[in-house]
């Protein structure tokens, strides 16, 4: 699960005001209308952050999750987008058929 | 196995028909094999030419069904033996090409290809043409020349070819013209999706994410679509994104991706365990790659992952140094907390606050905020309360805490010093807080402190001018200090406490009340003709009803102290057959709560009152016919403990209406409100009522019956308890007597199981003798003999010293010191006397 500070995109440094800019702006770009799912998500995490004393009953009380995803995110994260050539492009054509029966072979279904 | 042959009798006319019947009905039936073998006998016996149509499409259907189980060769003969029997043009002609495709027959491709007209390319075999586009383009088949070149096929491959040429050579510019060429019908329509989600990738990864889902799932490109979508992918997703994939194709993706050698490393021990990681292996790859996965993240990852894979302890601290003394107690109370353990949480949680201590402010305001993380899991209010009360003297500035201890001691049936004293504090402390401004009133009300009263409400309308309650408060209070002031005869002095309650805008009824109240002033103690004037004006002004006046009259001159008799003449008389209307019965109620309200002890003269006129009100309630009504005047009767009138509701209502809260309210009025007077046959009753209550969620009756059966069973077990108390001479309490479980038992299993285990290894190492010494030694100076004795008298002090020194050697502060034991031990020694035998 995301910590609030992720959800919101401030640092656990960030001031009360930081917090609540980030919060306004999230809020905006999701209104409840029409994610009401992600607007609860946000305001629950503004909530969890909003002040001094909140932020620390979170430090103190968040029980820490080992994570490992969010280690992976870490370690393949992109510096800037890619930009795919026409090599890369007929790579990818290339590496989608089997060589020896043609076979194209189709996806397995990916974890959600 | 044996093949199963089918009998072919001798050709005659009658036979043929049989078998042609048999025949058939496979055909329909879906048995191809069958029905090939009788169409095979029956072609022996003459060359039929529906005969051998049917023939072939047994064929068709049986190379259909085993390539659709991916038995392609299977598929390519049964096709062929189909071809035989059929004229053309033969049908599943692109199949077939498909399969020679994958079994890599390329010349019988090619001889296919050859014999492909434009409009079956174009228009009948689209999947085909799709397929033929993707190979053609990458080069892993040549067969333009074989191809109809008439076709609009070849016309969409030139343009195909045309936006691959300028994409090589980045004349990026004109590839979206050119692809704008291929129309929607195209054969290279996904190919072209494709290019333009790959050109995407760099400006917005949402938007080629968005293009490569509109690809379909039985398209040729489908594949080259979900590598294009892993490369838009990062972190975990990209990984689980290559668990799918084959290493040829991870290789392409990581060499796209540009990664390091050390993430390739990674990937592969990642890729290789396919997703199922273990703690161990997570734990250890963190510490390995931890400039790669970021040292800000693997430390707090590490910690936490050392609930499940306690063994990376030594590495743990071999990386990032020992953990602090809190942190170590605040996981193992999360822990704890996680597992739904709060006993042993709280254990945890005192340890940390006692290393807090040592850290000032800072450690202060973190021990309050523990000590009410505490209170949120204690199961009885008190030590909620004992909590919150104790986080005050770490952070006296917390609101929250003091609303709550105030509201825990405002519940309490009898009012004490502590919720005084706590009043007063918060007020000192919050002296324009609403809420707090509100439970100040209500008790100085419930005091009859009117003055007090006064001051708060007045303080709290200066913060909110409109607040209702706090009107309401100041209005009531005014008119009960008349009514004293009346009563003290000191009746200079209530013209202005009357006039300052018509000051108050409440509406038109509350004028009205301030009038009947000048009314009874001028008729108890100035003019009686005036007053009664006054009193009749103000009764019209309310228009509540004769009968609501006469209670009205009877209830102020109970208050009043004055004799009821010369009041109630001033009211018109009430005839012996008056039935009240349910307005009336409505308004009744209202005044009932009003008086309730206003001071507690009005419960008596409400009583006397409704003595007076109880019998109108029975007869009134038989023809109420709204349970909403009937039920508002139960729990107001149910306030005042008036249980002859509720009984009297409950009848009629029971004859209206079969609900679990009128069967509640039956119960409840039979028992006068005291659940030990409740039959074991009501309870059953009234278990079966809060089943059907609980069906039908009526929560409110769920509640009342819930609380009251609750305490029934409190009042039956500790009944229970007291007949064995009585039989045993009341020596349940030896277990509290264990000296071990008196100086351990509030240490948490886990920590008193290690503390144990550390005995086991101290007892080895050490012969008793020199053990005693140096136990001896640690908690009594070098006096053995001392020592001795205390172990003489009872064995288990040993162990219990034991366990201190097992503790100490640990370095866990346990809170139990040597002295404490010694005066353990020595007092149950004071107190241990002969127990007597039950029933001597």
């Amino acid at each position: 699960m995301k910590s609030p500070y992720k959800i919101l995109e401030v640092t656990e440094q960030a001031s009360d005001s930081d917090i609540k800019q980030a919060y306004l702006q999230k809020v905006k770009l999701n209104p409840p209308d029409r994610d009401h799912e992600k607007f609860q998500q946000i305001h629950s995490a503004y909530e969890t952050i909003k002040n001094a004393t909140s932020r620390e009953k979170y430090a103190l009380f968040n029980y820490p999750e080992a994570d490992f995803d969010a280690l992976l995110d870490q370690a393949f994260i992109a510096s800037q987008p890619i930009l795919l050539s026409a090599d890369h492009f007929d790579k990818l054509l290339h590496a989608s058929i089997d060589d020896n029966t043609f076979l194209i072979d189709y996806p397995k279904k990916t974890r959600t | 196995m044996k093949k199963k042959t089918i009998s072919t009798p001798k050709s005659s006319v009658s036979d043929i028909s049989v078998l042609e019947n048999q025949a058939l009905s496979k055909l329909n039936s879906g048995q191809y094999k069958d029905a090939i073998d009788l169409y095979k006998a029956l072609l022996k016996q003459a060359n039929n030419a529906e005969w051998r149509h049917a023939l072939a499409q047994c064929y068709l259907q049986r190379a259909l069904a085993f390539a659709a189980k991916g038995m392609v060769k299977e598929a390519l003969v049964l096709w062929e033996n189909y071809a035989q029997n059929a004229e053309p043009p033969h049908e599943a002609f692109d199949h077939y090409i498909s399969w020679l495709l994958q079994t890599n027959d390329m010349a019988k491709v090619k001889t296919c290809l050859g014999q492909l007209s434009a409009q079956q390319l174009d228009e009948q075999y689209p999947e085909l043409a799709g397929l033929l586009g993707l190979l053609i383009i990458t080069g892993k088949i040549s067969c333009l020349e074989l191809l109809p070149k008439d076709s609009v096929f070849m016309a969409h491959l030139v343009i195909v070819q045309e936006a691959l040429s300028a994409f090589r050579n980045n004349k990026l510019e004109d590839i979206e013209p050119t692809l704008k060429k291929l129309p929607f019908r195209s054969a290279f329509r996904d190919f072209r999706t494709l290019m333009k989600a790959t050109l995407l990738v760099h400006e917005s990864v949402e938007q080629a994410q968005a293009l490569i889902a509109k690809i379909p799932a039985a398209s040729p490109y489908r594949q080259a679509g979900a590598l294009l979508n892993a490369i838009t992918h990062d972190g975990a997703a990209l990984v689980n994104d290559l668990f799918q994939l084959t290493p040829p194709r991870i290789k392409i993706i990581e060499a796209i991706k540009n990664y390091n050698k050390k993430q390739i490393e990674l990937l592969d021990v990642l890729i290789k365990q396919q997703n199922r990681l273990s703690d161990k292996l997570k734990f250890n790859l963190a510490i390995q790659y931890q400039t790669l996965l970021g040292a800000d993240l693997v430390q707090p990852y590490c910690l936490a992952a050392l609930s499940t894979y306690s063994a990376g302890q030594r590495d743990f601290i071999k990386h990032f140094g020992a953990i602090n003394d809190f942190e170590e107690w605040r996981l193992k109370a999360l822990k704890c907390e996680r597992d739904g353990d709060f006993y042993d949480a709280e254990y945890y949680w005192k340890q940390g606050i006692s290393v807090l201590k040592t850290r000032g402010a800072e450690g202060a305001f973190k021990i309050a905020l523990i000590m009410r993380h505490i209170a949120t899991h204690q199961k009885s209010p008190e030590e909620v309360i004992t909590w919150l009360i104790d986080s005050l003297y770490a952070d006296p500035d917390d609101r929250e805490s003091y609303v709550k201890i105030l509201q825990y001691y405002e519940r309490q049936e009898q009012e004490t010093d502590a919720y005084k004293e706590w009043l007063d504090k918060s007020i000192k402390k919050f002296p324009i807080d609403i809420e707090i401004l509100s439970l100040a009133i209500k008790a100085s009300v419930r005091n009859k402190a009117f003055k007090k009263a006064t001051q708060y409400t007045q303080a709290l309308l200066k913060i909110d001018p409109v607040n209702t309650f706090a009107k309401q408060v100041l209005f009531t209070s005014h008119l009960a200090h008349a009514r004293k002031l009346i009563k003290s005869k000191n009746f200079h002095l209530v013209e202005k406490e009357i006039q300052q309650a018509e000051k108050i805008t409440l509406g038109k009824r509350y004028q009205a009340q301030a009038q009947l109240m000048r009314g009874f002033f001028v008729f108890v103690g100035e003019d009686k003709k005036q007053g009664e004037q006054l009193i009749t004006e103000a009764l019209q002004k309310t228009n509540d009803g004769v009968f609501n006046a006469q209670f009205c009259v009877i209830m102020e001159a109970l208050l009043l102290n004055v004799p009821i008799a010369p009041l109630l003449k001033i009211v018109p008389p009430l005839a012996t057959d008056y039935l009240l209307s349910q307005q009336e019965i409505v308004r009744l109620t209202q005044q009932i709560q009003q008086y309730a309200d206003d001071d507690s002890a009005n419960q008596t003269y409400l009583h006397k009152a409704l003595e007076k006129v109880k019998a109108i009100i029975k007869q009134s309630l038989k023809q109420i016919t709204s349970e909403e009504t009937l039920l508002t005047l139960c729990q107001c009767l149910d306030r005042i403990n008036h249980f002859e009138l509720l009984r009297v509701c409950v009848k009629i209502a029971l004859s209206q209406w079969d609900k679990p809260i009128w069967k509640y309210y039956r119960v409840y009025s039979e028992a006068n409100g005291n659940p030990t007077k409740c039959s074991d046959i009501n309870s059953y009753r009234l278990q079966e009522s809060l089943k059907i209550a609980q069906e039908q969620k009526d929560q409110r009756a769920t509640a009342l019956i819930g609380k009251f059966l609750d305490e029934y069973y409190k009042s039956r077990k500790s009944s229970v308890f007291n007949i064995f108390d009585s039989l045993f001479g009341g020596n349940d309490d030896d277990e509290d007597d264990d000296p071990i479980d008196e100086l351990f038992g509030h240490l948490p299993d886990d920590l008193f199981d290690q503390l144990e285990r550390k005995t086991v290894e101290i007892t080895k190492k050490t012969p008793p003798e020199r053990m005693l010494k140096l136990l001896a030694a640690d908690y009594f100076s070098n006096n053995v003999n001392k020592m001795f004795d205390l172990i003489n008298d009872d064995p288990e002090a040993f162990f219990a010293f034991l366990m201190l020194k097992a503790a100490d050697d640990l370095g866990i502060d346990i809170g139990v010191t040597s002295e404490m034991i010694v005066k353990c031990f020595k007092g149950q020694k004071a107190t241990s006397t002969p127990k007597p035998f039950p029933f001597f």
